[in-house]
């Protein structure tokens, strides 16, 4: 059977309009009703190699709902953030529930100026068994550090303490 | 349904550092990217993207007094997946600079004159067929701020939704024809001379298209096919 090669990927580039990068970064709500589950808020900064903040880095993330469902039609778990010119996004959601045979997670990609293919990673809640998080070397890195109802899941391109990135 | 979705080739997609684009060496990890088995997050994705991404209208070019400047275009693009089956209902994003290369962006410091009615982006979801169609006018080429004259060659910037969250495709149309083509260090990361080519839009014959503007067709690839039934 005859297989098309997917079309080559390539930067963003530094002109994504604002526009598109507004209103989208609360997954709480969806057509006016309210997600169940425990709301949260997760924020980090991204940064280059010397750990230079990037401004209009977009930041798009895929989650399953509060009992580990992706296709609730109650629970839109697709969202999208850029970056302010201090490198900080935020997103409010729904804490995910536990997918079978996996710990709660968050896909997060980031698409950015600079960078010539998406860039996928991981968020986790907690260090604890997963097939996904057992395969990476500096696990803690994809472990959001908790301040109360906030998750901080900061995003290092390269460098020290450098974020790990998945090959899909 | 389910979908799968296979490694990349390498050949067809670009390293992550690219010689001659100072922002890969950046940006771009240093270290390995781990290899993950795909569990349901991976292959499963948002449905009618639209409940939070409204769709625009497909018109950048505008009428009578309120015509932008430039040569005036209509794009027609087709999202497929590597089945070659089209993916109606995909979310599109598109976006370009004027027709003297100034985005409609606060972070663009060029001196080239923005146009007052050209507004630089639209959203819009594939009809049966899985087509998108804009009407707009050709960018500009420009040049990189910060380099050694680098020139980037008339482009328009695609952001794609396809199957399952593993199909997002971010990526850049030419246009047949640009001698630019030829330097541009992005367009020539890729590295099979082939898949350049498929990154090359096709001007449709003129005979057919609607009056006053060249009509360009273009083919967007999102990753994921079908996945094959296992036997038993």
């Amino acid at each position: 059977m005859t297989r098309l090669a997917p079309t080559a990927e390539m930067t963003l580039g530094p002109f994504f309009p604002r526009e598109f990068a507004q209103g989208a970064n609360d997954l709480t709500v969806i057509s006016g009703k309210r997600a169940e589950g425990e709301v949260i808020e997760i924020t980090g900064r991204v940064t280059e190699l010397d750990g230079k903040p990037l401004d209009n880095v977009v930041v798009e993330i895929w989650q399953a709902d509060a009992k580990g469902r992706y296709d609730n039609p109650d629970f839109f778990g697709w969202g999208r953030a850029a970056t302010d010119a201090s490198g900080v996004y935020s997103f409010k959601t729904i804490r995910p529930g536990q997918v079978q045979g996996r710990a709660p997670h968050i896909n997060f990609l980031i698409l950015y100026s600079g960078l010539m293919r998406q860039l996928q990673t991981t968020m986790f809640f907690e260090r604890i068994a997963d097939p996904v998080l057992d395969l990476v070397k500096n696990r803690e890195r994809l472990v959001a550090k908790r301040e109360g109802a906030v998750y901080r899941f900061d995003l290092r391109l390269r460098g020290d303490g450098e974020t790990p990135f998945f090959d899909d | 349904m389910s979908w799968s979705v296979e490694p990349r080739d390498p050949r067809t997609q670009s390293e992550g550092v690219v010689a001659g684009y100072a922002h890969t060496a950046r940006r771009w990890p240093s270290q390995p990217l781990v290899v993950r088995p795909h569990d349901t997050g991976e292959l499963s994705g948002p449905a009618k993207l639209e409940r939070r991404l409204p769709p625009s209208k497909a018109d950048l070019a505008g009428r009578g007094a309120n015509r932008a400047l430039g040569q005036l275009i209509h794009l027609r693009a087709r999202v497929v997946d590597e089945d070659g089956a089209p993916v109606p209902g995909a979310l599109v994003e598109i976006w370009h600079c004027n027709s003297a290369g100034k985005y409609l962006h606060p972070n663009d410091s060029s001196d080239s004159p923005p146009d007052p009615n050209f507004h630089g982006n639209a959203r819009l979801i594939a009809g049966d067929g899985g087509l998108v169609e804009l009407r707009t006018i050709k960018p500009a080429a420009y040049a990189v701020p910060d380099t050694d004259g680098w020139w980037r060659p008339p482009h328009v910037h695609f952001s794609v939704w396809g199957r399952v969250w593993l199909s997002r495709l971010v990526t850049q149309m030419f246009f047949p024809g640009d001698p630019l083509n030829d330097h541009d260090a992005i367009l020539n990361a890729v590295r099979d001379p082939e898949a350049r080519a498929r990154c090359i839009a096709r001007l449709a014959p003129t005979a057919r298209g609607p009056a006053n503007a060249l009509v360009y067709e273009y083919q967007l690839v999102v990753r994921g096919r079908k996945a094959a039934l296992r036997m038993p």
